[in-house]
């Protein structure tokens, strides 16, 4: 079966194929599949858990070796090696066979373990070093701690004679007071010592801890260390605190222990004899340097385990990613297991049949297998999926319309003439010769360094941009079309002919007289800027522009909704929707752009009369059919006549709008009752339901199932089309009717009202860019002598950049955004059916895309 | 020079044009998008064309100047 070529306008023609492989080169097949990435395999085993499948085994497999490579990644980060980019292998696309993937499996299990035994290793003597510098420091400190507190002992001994000595310690220390009195040394006095480290900012916990503790009962010192201390766990800086703590009696030593354990200090022994400190420290001082040797060493093995990794981790991870991919996809298979063969279901589009048939060749010529791999394509009542193959410069436009919704299979794509008339209703909006240019370079710029910039890290807002390059590049030249016929640069006119106005009085003015029988050719003539009546003039005629492309973008919407119904072949959406539909609207704003049209035409002051207001005239066509404003001077002979007759048009199509459809859906629903057929889906729900899951299921299948449901009533296979049969009820098709005929009658107003946003929209943006030449430029070009030569070049790159940034970018995303509008409501409801089902193939391409390897 | 023939004018050219971009259209699967933006892009400047020339065929109004002050000479702007 040949079928038409795929084009943007519909979307591609979807055959669903079964595929039976032989079990031995599943894992080839669908790999091969996954490059071609055209087939969206259905899933047949949605009844079965994730882990009952088939291969449930093999992914857990490659989840542990992805985790393990993560584990370099991650290593890696730390040690800031960097990964050879993706980009830089010259094909890591290939397929590995099998073993391959084994010896990959197994290559970065050892080398895990050995990258964690050695990190194991770093870490520890990493612990050890902090260990040995906080000792050193407490060492270093303790010594002036011990002098210092020497020197108190004879100041303790005073307090304890003193009665205005603290209260508490006083008691506390009554009992040794004899003691103490009678030597200086820490020993005869029965004091101990801790010494340790602790973060600093508990030292005043601590401090309270203890004192409440203890009850003041104790002698405390503590000096920061200057440098901060490096957590080997977390790789985090500590800043911490040495502290010595004197106190007496060996059961308040412990609890001072006990107390600064839990609160996190380390605690180093010191000795108290000065002699044996500094042997202390020297032993500490060859122990670290030893120790940093070792350290380096470890180091440099990690990095250098690392970096060889680091060279073809990329690859690895885009390897075992499709790998995983293909085993989930092999999950959706079902087996047979007396003919040992993989059942699987896709949808493809039938024009790349051809080339799935030969892949699956090539695979099997490979493998040397006997069995070929067969296809079938079967038929069925199944929605198909939509699919429209893009490429980079119809995806952007593409996605606008699927932002809004799915297209119904083989409906009109909207995405294809948006290509032209987004831009454009944008540029309408934003006409401006200048800006239009800035979008323009803009846009080249991207797509001239589209592959470097697609390869780097953006940021959210410019990836955004990046990704609608080419709609900029639409936007940007339409701007500068539109900019061209409003006759805007900058905000600045563009005097490119000659004008149709002359100054009275010799070229000075104030009123102007018309140069004879010329025009204007190009756009709006700029001897309209800068005076005092242009908003009159070109409000006017921005309005009318905006109504007549209004009209236009909404007729051209409106037929394609004839088209779609000519396709699925349902004259009664012609009948009953199209047609009452499209004079409704054309007997309305049809005639008002009629009007609009016809009375340019006319050359009023040269008839010597005044032309008729068009505002009133609909309003008067309305309120009193019949009759004019001024009934002497209509737009043209008969107007009163041909209004009433447009009018009654009108208000025929509504109840034809209302009730055609659903009753002519009726009657031919009663007929067929009549005549003893039945609808598929009001019967043969059960048998449906088990034909949705059978791998088996062909239209002969189906049809023996009809066959047997044995009442005797033929089926009637209409609409097999469509997979879901809804039995028909006609207050449900009237209620929808009412609200579509509701909504359809009051659109046509609110929407054709919607597209006067053309008009305020590219009013806004003109005005705002003459206030800003005003504000900035003007000011420095009054600006005179050397002063002004600077004041130019500066409030020039001030002016410039708001123009960019406020009138190019705020601007052009308001327009952008009103654009959209127009096109989600304002077209799209004329036509747009929808409930389609996304086509999401089985890619590698896309799964890489989705889930980058950065 | 320009009067109302330049809208026939204009419309004979874009019909043409239309056909032309109709025909020449590269082939290929991009036939469609070449055909179908060609197209729509010269019917749709070419109405915003047609709209503002039919706007200012037969005005209404004139302008009038706003920037005689005294400090402009008659010379200032005189084309």
């Amino acid at each position: 079966m040949a079928a038409p070529k795929d084009t943007m306008f519909r979307s591609a023609d979807m055959s669903l194929t079964q595929l039976y492989i032989a079990n031995e080169i599943g894992r080839e097949v669908v790999s091969a599949l996954g490059e071609l990435g055209v087939m969206d395999f259905r899933d047949l085993n949605s009844e079965t858990t994730a882990f009952q499948r088939t291969f449930t085994q093999e992914i857990r497999r490659l989840d542990n070796v992805e985790r393990q490579l993560r584990y370099f990644h991650s290593q890696m980060d730390k040690a800031s090696i960097p990964m050879r980019s993706i980009y830089d292998f010259n094909n890591p696309f290939t397929s590995p066979s099998a073993s391959e993937i084994d010896e990959l499996a197994d290559k970065s299990q050892s080398l895990e373990n050995r990258i964690s035994s050695l990190n194991e290793s770093y870490e520890t003597l990493k612990k050890r070093e902090v260990e040995l510098t906080e000792w050193r420091w407490v060492l270093r400190e303790a010594g002036g701690f011990f002098d210092r507190a020497r020197g108190q002992t004879e100041e303790i001994r005073h307090s304890m004679d003193n009665d205005d000595a603290p209260l508490l310690r006083d008691v506390e220390h009554q009992p040794q007071h004899g003691e103490a009195a009678a030597d200086r040394s820490f020993s005869v006095m029965n004091i101990g010592f801790v010494a340790g480290v602790i973060p600093r900012e508990r030292i005043a916990a601590f401090e309270r801890i203890l004192w409440r503790t203890l009850r003041g009962n104790l002698y405390m010192n503590q000096s920061e260390i200057p440098e901060p201390i490096i957590n080997p766990e977390t790789n985090e800086e500590v800043s911490k605190n040495v502290f010595i703590i004197f106190a007496h009696g060996k059961e308040i030593i412990a609890k001072i222990r006990k107390i600064s354990e839990s609160l996190g200090a380390d605690l180093y022994s010191v000795d108290e004899n000065s002699e044996l400190r500094r042997d202390q420290i020297r032993e500490v001082n060859t122990r670290l340097s030893d120790l940093a040797s070792v350290l380096q060493n470890t180091k440099q093995t990690l990095d250098a385990e690392l970096t060889a990794i680091s060279r073809s981790l990329a690859a690895w991870m885009v390897i075992i990613k499709k790998e995983k991919a293909v085993y989930q996809t092999l999950n959706k298979f079902s087996y047979d297991h007396q003919r040992k063969t993989l059942i699987a279901e896709a949808w493809a589009p039938t024009n790349s049949l051809g080339m799935i048939k030969s892949t699956l060749q090539d695979v099997n010529d490979r493998a040397g297998l006997s069995v070929p791999t067969i296809v079938n394509q079967i038929k069925t009542t199944k929605t198909p999926p939509t699919y429209f193959k893009t490429n980079k410069f119809t995806l952007a436009f593409q996605t606008i319309i699927d932002a809004y919704g799915t297209i119904k299979y083989r409906e009109v794509n909207p995405g294809l003439p948006t290509i032209v008339t987004f831009p454009f209703l944008f540029a309408v909006m934003f006409g401006d010769f200048g800006h239009g240019t800035i979008l323009l370079l803009a846009a080249l710029a991207m797509i001239y360094y589209e592959k470097p910039l697609s390869r780097g890290k953006l940021d959210e807002l410019f990836s955004m941009i990046f990704y609608g390059r080419y709609i900029v590049l639409m936007m940007g030249i339409f701007s500068m079309y539109t900019g061209l016929i409003y006759c805007d640069a900058f905000s600045k006119e563009l005097a490119l002919f000659p004008s149709m106005w002359k100054w009275q009085n010799n070229g000075v003015g104030p009123n102007a007289d018309r140069v004879e029988g010329y025009v204007y050719p190009f756009g709006l003539d700029w001897r309209w800027h800068d005076t005092d009546n242009d908003l009159l003039f070109s409000n006017s005629y921005k309005m009318k522009l905006s109504i007549l492309l209004g009209w236009a973008h909404m007729t051209f919407s409106l037929g394609w909704s004839l088209v779609n119904a000519r396709y699925f072949a349902t004259p009664i959406d012609i009948w009953g929707n199209f047609v009452p539909g499209m004079i409704f609207f054309q007997s309305i704003f049809g005639y008002l752009g009629f009007s609009i049209v016809y009375k340019w035409f006319i050359d009023w002051p040269a008839r010597g009369q005044d032309p008729p207001s068009l505002l009133n005239m609909l309003i008067y066509m309305f309120l009193q059919p019949g009759t004019l404003e001024n009934p002497d001077a209509p737009l043209y002979k008969g107007q009163a006549t041909v209004q009433v007759i447009l009018l009654l048009l009108a208000v025929c199509c509504v109840p034809i709008l209302l009730f055609l459809k659903p009753f002519y859906l009726r009657y031919e629903h009663n007929k067929a009752r009549a005549l003893g057929y039945r609808g598929i889906g009001e019967n043969t729900r059960v048998a449906h339901a088990l034909d949705d899951d059978d791998e088996n299921q062909t239209l002969n299948g189906g049809r023996d199932s009809f066959g047997s449901d044995g009442d005797g009533a033929a089926m009637i296979t209409q609409g097999i089309e469509s997979g879901e049969h809804e039995e028909f009820e006609f207050s449900e098709v009237m209620i929808h009717q009412i609200i579509h005929t509701i909504e359809f009658c009051l659109n046509c107003v609110s929407h054709t009202a919607s597209y006067l946003r053309l008009w305020a929209l590219s009013l806004a943006h003109q005005r705002l860019s003459i206030v800003l030449w005003d504000m900035t430029m003007n000011i420095a070009f009054g600006i005179s002598g050397f002063l002004g030569v600077i004041a130019i070049v500066v409030i020039f790159y001030f002016w410039f950049a708001l123009t960019v940034f406020v009138l190019c970018v705020m601007e052009g995303t308001s327009a952008m955004l009103h654009s959209l509008r127009l096109h989600w409501v304002e077209a799209m409801s004329k036509h747009f059916m929808g409930d389609g089902i996304p086509f999401e193939p089985f890619s590698f391409k896309i799964l890489l895309e989705e889930e980058p390897i950065e | 020079m320009a009067n109302g023939w330049s809208l026939v004018i204009g419309l004979i050219v874009i019909v043409v044009f239309c056909g032309v971009s109709w025909c020449a259209a590269p082939k290929g699967e991009n036939q469609t998008v070449w055909r179908s933006t060609l197209i729509l892009s010269a019917v749709a400047c070419f109405l915003m064309w047609a709209i503002t020339f039919l706007a200012q065929w037969h005005p209404l109004i004139q302008p009038i100047r706003n920037d005689l002050r005294p400090e402009h000479t008659p010379s200032h702007r005189a084309y």
